[in-house]
């Protein structure tokens, strides 16, 4: 197969200037490199090229809905008769063999339960093994459980699989192109799987990325709770970058980012540390078809100074017609993990929003208490602080579900 | 999960009915898959998250199938497994089948070999799936997720899906056959032309037997025969005790598949050794084959002369007699006794197993007294 040599990938605003020391040249056929685990690194783009040019365009790369094959015996004769001529084409046999293969592989050679029999129910004698595991899993459920239907968790988490599946956007401008790569990036802490177009920026997906520590709000305000701050850390914070195989991307969009991977570079550079050069670059330069990745394999990213996230890019192909094909919605969240809410310890109701410390009202420290709560037990009608203590603003994690 | 293993088993059994019925039919397989009521392999009251994973689990196992190393018919039948699953799914929009960059040529090598042979149910079949966009077409087979705490499952390969390992085959293909026969005419006709006397070439020039080209050819059809006889009689017998030989050959295929890499090891690094010098024949090292629990020598000589194999752990012997089953054993293993052709030759004692080069055959074979 030929090897793509690469030239220069594009990446607006810079040099032309690629991580010169990674993959070599131009393998770009994804392998593993470590068994299981995770593939050497390649070049996005040119991964898509490899795809698109072993397929042909209508048949494989379309996203219009695929044309439904001619049932044998329905519809018009002259459906079935260009069919005929179509794989008569396609395989080298003759027409009256295609109009057998038509009616040999149709698909209702395939069904297994009778008209009328409910495919939810389980048939009595069957030897799959398959059916016997789940037969006996039923069974135990309908003897253990008065009510039998899918958790809150499940609902939500097939709900996020699926909300977004055959999604048409209906600003044309706003479909995805034929070819488009979707690439599955999987973030730890907190859990969260989002699907990114291979023509986006990574400064798209750093901005969808909800982090807890974002929301934070920096102060004590125990003296002043009316005040609500408007200013929350990511709005403070705006700094962040991305590492991927030996760049550092840096989010630069705005005067006060800084850079904050220069802190490592120096470090690794000071001494002989056994790490290879490291480059920097701008996030807001490079989109997902400009990097070199190694699926399967965690890198990171870091924001708010040292809050850090390990990423995995677990999956790249090619979008399909029953993906999401509205670009607007991307980068988009399919997978998160379902976090329960600290509680306010009054009324055991609402969501917490302080946090107490030193609080002689209150039995523990830290101590959570929603809005309402708080305000009852600390202050007086006129608002007057009563008692000591320090009060911080609390966000809790689970604020995304 | 449960449902993984059940689903390998239910794959294997109706992969394995389908290769006894030594057909590559659809309609053949239909009738398998509608006998064994496959397609109710999703009912049950799967909720929809449930659905998802299993139905991306069964065409995930059922796909592994489609790949080399699987014999041909096995190939084919996990092609229409894939078809059958991938149209009884109850998933909606339905659950793709993946397809990986680095295998996606070989597919297309195997779809192209299925019309060249005329096999054109199996050819329209995945002309159909690719019509329907059944697949995603990805970089890597599964979603990786550098997940080091979990155990990695060894994938293992079903022993009775492959097709034996013929090294021999391997190396003496057609085309290697056909490019031998060209050489040696050439040759032949290069002696004509430089010699004297143009009809018969010089006597000195007698460095290779005439006939060599012919023996090889015999002795390749004589192996692809017996190869032929030892698969056939033990499909028969497969047919009686089917399912309990499938299992215990799965279980012992962990335990010989270790095996046979730690005599691998071994033999590699004892196999090489160094031809000694005609004065110093006395003194050849010869590889030990008197152990035959472990020993097994992968080598790569004069293959043309002799049917060299690898040799299996002895602990399956009694099984890989009844089945017939990849075991291509060393023929100088008399203790192992099977019905295998034995080749005799007289030099043995200097061909000892050093791996040797292609050329040097020829210097040889002037030892040899008689064909």
């Amino acid at each position: 197969m030929a090897e793509d040599s690469l030239g220069d990938p594009a990446c607006g605003g810079m040099d032309g200037r690629q991580d010169p020391v990674l993959s070599s040249g131009g393998f770009n056929f994804p392998e593993y490199e470590l068994p299981e685990l995770n593939t050497h690194a390649f070049h996005v783009a040119a991964f898509g090229e490899l795809w698109r040019g072993r397929l042909r365009g209508e048949g494989d790369l379309s996203l219009k809905e695929p044309p439904a094959p001619a049932l044998p015996g329905a519809g018009g004769v002259s459906d079935s008769g260009s069919e005929d001529a179509a794989v008569a084409r396609d395989l080298g046999c003759s027409l009256e063999t295609a109009a057998e293969l038509r009616a040999v592989c149709g698909l209702d050679k395939l069904k297994c339960l009778q008209e009328g029999e409910d495919p939810e129910v389980i048939p009595e004698n069957t030897d799959l093994v398959t059916l016997g595991v789940r037969k006996r899993l039923l069974k135990h459920r309908e003897e253990t459980l008065t009510i039998d239907r899918p958790c809150r968790q499940e609902t939500f988490a097939y709900e996020m699989e699926s909300h977004a599946i055959g999604k048409k956007p209906e600003n044309s401008a706003d479909m995805i192109e034929e070819g488009e790569l979707i690439l599955s990036h999987k973030e730890h802490k907190p859990y969260q799987t989002m699907l990114v177009l291979g023509s986006q920026k990574l400064t798209e997906l750093r901005d969808s990325i909800c982090c807890v520590s974002d929301l934070q709000i920096g102060g004590e305000f125990s003296n002043t709770p009316d005040q609500a701050p408007e200013n929350i850390s990511k709005d403070l914070y705006k700094s962040a970058f991305f590492y991927f195989e030996g760049t550092f991307y840096n989010d630069k969009r705005y005067p006060e980012c800084r850079d904050l991977s220069r802190t490592i570079i120096e470090w690794s550079e000071s001494h002989d540390r056994g790490y290879g050069k490291f480059h920097t670059a701008k996030m807001e330069d490079f989109t997902f078809n400009d990097l070199y990745i190694k699926v399967g394999f965690p890198y990171l990213y870091c924001h708010q100074g040292d809050c850090e996230h390990v990423v995995v890019i677990t999956d790249i192909r090619l979008v399909h017609h029953d993906d999401c094909l509205d670009k607007t919605l991307y980068p988009l969240l399919i997978k998160k993990h379902w976090l329960w809410t600290r509680k306010c310890f009054v009324c055991k109701m609402f969501t917490a929003r302080w946090v107490t410390n030193n609080d002689s009202f209150a039995p523990q420290d830290p101590c959570f208490f929603c809005d309402v709560c708080f305000r009852m037990l600390h202050y007086d009608a006129e608002g007057n602080k009563l008692g000591e203590f320090l009060a911080y603003p609390y966000v809790d994690p689970g604020t995304f579900n | 999960m449960g449902s993984s293993a059940g689903l390998k088993d239910d794959c294997e059994a109706l992969l394995s009915r389908f290769q006894e019925m030594d057909s590559v039919r659809f309609e053949d397989f239909t009738e398998l898959w509608r006998s064994m009521k496959f397609g109710t392999i999703f009912c049950g009251r799967m909720r929809n998250l449930e659905k998802n994973t299993f139905t991306k689990e069964a065409l995930t196992s059922a796909w592994r199938y489609f790949l080399p190393p699987y014999t041909f018919q096995i190939r084919v039948g996990a092609l229409y497994l894939l078809y059958g699953l991938y149209n009884t799914q109850l998933c909606q929009p339905k659950q793709k089948i993946r397809v990986a960059l680095k295998d996606w040529d070989e597919i297309l090598k195997f779809q192209q070999d299925l019309i060249n042979a005329q096999h054109f149910d199996a050819a329209y079949i995945f002309r159909r799936l690719r019509l329907d966009r059944a697949f995603h077409f990805t970089a890597m087979p599964k979603l990786l997720s550098y997940r080091m705490k979990k155990k990695m499952q060894r994938t293992e390969i079903t022993e009775e899906f492959k097709d034996p390992n013929d090294r021999v085959m391997k190396l003496i293909t057609s085309d290697v056959l056909e490019e031998m026969m060209n050489v040696h005419d050439h040759y032949q006709r290069m002696k004509h032309v430089i010699s004297a006397d143009k009809s018969n070439p010089e006597k000195s020039l007698n460095l290779i037997k005439d006939d060599f080209f012919d023996n090889i050819k015999n002795i390749v059809l004589e192996h692809q025969q017996w190869h032929k006889d030892r698969k056939n009689p033990p499909l028969k017998l497969k047919v009686k005790g089917g399912e309990e030989k499938i299992e215990r050959n799965s279980q012992q295929s962990e335990r010989c598949e270790r095996a046979e890499s730690l005599a691998k090891i071994k033999s590699k690094a004892f196999s090489v050794v160094v031809q000694a010098s005609k004065s110093r024949r006395h003194r050849q090292v010869k590889v030990d084959f008197s152990d035959s629990e472990s020993s097994q020598v992968q080598t790569k000589t004069t293959r043309k002369r002799r049917n060299k194999e690898t040799l299996k752990p002895a602990g399956r012997k009694v099984s890989s007699r009844d089945r017939g089953d990849m075991q291509n054993l060393h023929k100088e293993d008399k203790s192992l006794s099977l019905s295998m052709p034995v080749v005799t030759e007289e030099d043995e004692e200097n061909e000892s197993f050093s791996e040797t080069e292609f050329t040097a055959p020829k210097r040889r074979r002037k030892q040899r007294t008689k064909s």
